[in-house]
């Protein structure tokens, strides 16, 4: 095995950019999850909603205007989830609220498939990305640098959000300590709707993304649901920071572990799980306990 | 006494309630003519194809059967230590792939596959429980999911084809007999059915006389409140590792049965999705008695007939599952138990 093949610039590129989709996704299921104590088991199926929208956005009215419009419907969508089961739930332990999304997920899968079939369609990249552009002397899909663009500024902004706001400050205070937050006069409710918003927006914004990048199908949302999952409990449940590291963490391993050896690429996401939540509950990050 | 319903367990609060109620109560003593008539039945029931004798009834009863086994181990973990487990196809799929190994590469004999399939899936599952029954909840389903998706994931890698079958699975070809049923017999639903009633109704048996053992108590108490238990002196490790190995177990008789039945083990029972089947079987039917879940597992079985032509039939279960968290936590056992109660005012 040649390491100069291994570390090419491509391989990072390709690393960077799973890496980057799946930063959106799991930070938003990490903000959801440190706002509301919900681990939300249908957020794969909102990104498969979104990437469906996101076909026939872009269909009607180009990849541009679906870059907008979809994360935006997503948003209500999240005040759907927020008030038509988040709040009327809230009593209910983490389990409960756990299989109620596994259901929800479900009826969601059924809408798509209702409405766009079960074959898998395909988003072609705006005319302007569609080519390819010179990473210091190798051509390289220019998608996937707006992808991995993408990617990091919204990162980017989260972390400004968060960490130079008011809002975000509260956000990360309820995030740490729910209980104390509340006696201090935040308004959880009023957060707990903008985050879980923001959270369904960002899996809006990833299926977008996802569309010219992997194929649009029923099972994507299953698939990268449970690969964000070990990339939220790896990074530590709640702490958005630890999600992203983890998300690059992931990126290569998966990259690089397909050159190296595909069975340790299959295996060591399961294996971090494993070694993270039996020695360390919290995660990479500062994240809650479950 | 008679008008109580077969199979009930003591009294249990929701598996998933936020504040469990104290569970144990005084055993009821059953009367002798009572156990009789549940023996008779099960001996009676074992002849059920001399009455019904459509094959596809009898396919989906068999089919409900395995489910319910499954389905029957995951409520015995919910009911008796609160977990609920996301990768129950991870053992009742292992157990299969087991015996599916023991019977192509060791060219043993369907009995001596079998029994080493359960054996060796029960000490596997008491090595995965001794590890992870002390996650709460929430990561313990995590981990018990990772785990299945890993399994699914290791049989599907192309270098273990000549073992596992790779992306295609394994088709069986059967050396010896099963109990006197050869492999064209086990194939057919009405020579099969008495094998899938039987284990169904070992398994219930075994998760209730464990249910309602001193183990069962003090697993019920652990899951009320761990720390208590542990101040008062008991050892609240061994018991849930001992409740997840029979599990483990139950799980891949599911497994096991399903192999013997199709002569095909496929990286499908290793799916998410057939873990699903057997957890949506269980939430729906309430898992606080043993008959719960097997009463979930036909009422899917059923809505599979009815509806899985169409394609409604997940679109049902999402609603299904939503339903019965939200306005029914003890399932359509749980609910029947306590409109019963409530018309005859039964304590």
């Amino acid at each position: 095995m040649d390491f100069s093949q291994l570390l090419s610039l491509p391989q990072l590129a390709n690393a960077l950019a799973l890496a980057s989709l799946l930063t959106i996704l799991s930070s938003g299921l990490a903000l959801i999850f440190g706002l509301r104590d919900v681990m939300n088991f249908g957020h794969g199926a909102l990104y498969m909603l979104g990437a469906y929208l996101a076909y026939s956005v872009s269909g009607a009215l180009g990849f541009w205007a679906a870059l907008v419009i979809v994360p935006l419907l997503l948003a209500v969508v999240g005040v759907v989830f927020e008030y038509g089961v988040l709040r009327p739930l809230r009593k209910r332990s983490h389990m409960d609220l756990a299989l109620v999304t596994v259901g929800i997920a479900l009826i969601v899968g059924q809408i798509v498939i209702k409405f766009w079939g079960t074959a898998p369609l395909s988003v072609s990249a705006p005319e302007s990305l569609a080519g390819s552009v010179s990473l210091f002397g190798q051509p390289y899909p220019a998608y996937r640098v707006f992808l991995i663009f993408v990617g990091f500024s919204t990162c980017a902004a989260l972390a400004v959000w968060l960490k130079w706001t008011r809002s975000g400050m509260h956000v990360r205070a309820v995030s740490s300590q729910p209980e104390v937050a509340r006696m201090m006069g935040v308004n959880t409710d009023r957060l707990g709707l903008l985050v879980v918003c923001l959270g369904t927006g960002f899996a809006g914004l990833a299926g977008v993304l996802a569309g010219p990048y992997l194929s649009v199908d029923p099972g994507m949302g299953a698939t990268i649901l449970i690969t964000c999952l070990i990339v939220v409990v790896v990074g530590g449940l709640g702490s958005i920071g630890g999600a992203i590291a983890a998300a690059v963490v992931y990126g290569f391993i998966q990259v690089i572990g397909t050159v190296l050896s595909p069975t340790l690429a299959v295996l060591a996401p399961y294996l971090l799980l494993f070694f993270v939540l039996l020695w360390r509950p919290q995660g990479f990050g500062r994240g809650r306990v479950a | 006494m008679s008008a109580v319903p077969p199979m009930v367990v003591a009294p249990a609060a929701a598996p998933t309630a936020q504040a469990p109620r104290a569970t144990a109560s005084p055993r009821r003593r059953w009367p002798l003519g009572a156990l009789l008539a549940v023996a008779v039945l099960i001996v009676l029931g074992a002849f059920l194809p001399a009455l019904l004798k459509s094959p596809f009834y009898l396919g989906m009863l068999i089919n409900a059967a395995i489910l319910g086994i499954a389905a029957v181990a995951l409520g015995f973990l919910a009911h008796q230590c609160g977990l609920v487990m996301f990768g129950v196809a991870g053992f009742s799929g292992g157990g299969a792939y087991l015996f599916a190994i023991a019977v192509m590469q060791f060219r043993w004999n369907v009995l001596g596959a079998a029994a080493f399939a359960l054996l060796a899936a029960s000490v596997l599952s008491a090595l995965v429980g001794a590890l992870i029954v002390r996650a709460r909840p929430l990561p313990f389903a995590m981990l018990t999911l990772a785990l299945a998706q890993m399994l699914n994931s290791v049989v599907k890698i192309t270098q273990y084809r000549d073992v596992t079958g790779g992306d295609d699975g394994l088709p069986l070809n059967f050396a010896g007999s099963f109990f006197g049923l050869t492999q064209a017999q086990l194939a057919r639903p009405e020579s099969f059915w008495p094998v899938a009633w039987l284990a169904l109704c070992g398994v219930m048996l075994l998760a209730w006389i464990i249910g309602r053992s001193r183990t069962g108590q003090v697993l019920r108490a652990i899951r009320a409140n761990e720390e208590r238990m542990r101040f008062s002196g008991f050892d609240t490790y061994w018991p849930r590792v001992f409740a997840f190995t029979v599990t483990g177990f139950i799980a891949s008789v599911a497994g096991v049965l399903t192999a013997l039945h199709s002569a095909f083990a496929s990286p499908e029972l290793l799916d998410f999705v057939t873990g699903g089947n057997a957890l949506v079987a269980m939430l729906v039917g309430g898992a606080g008695t043993v008959a719960g879940p097997v009463l979930g597992a036909v009422l899917y079985v059923i809505g599979q007939d009815q509806f899985g032509a169409s394609g409604h039939l997940e679109l049902l279960t999402g609603i299904g599952v939503v339903v019965v968290i939200v306005a029914f936590p003890e399932g359509a056992m749980g609910f029947i138990r306590n409109t019963f109660r409530k018309w005859f005012k039964t304590p």
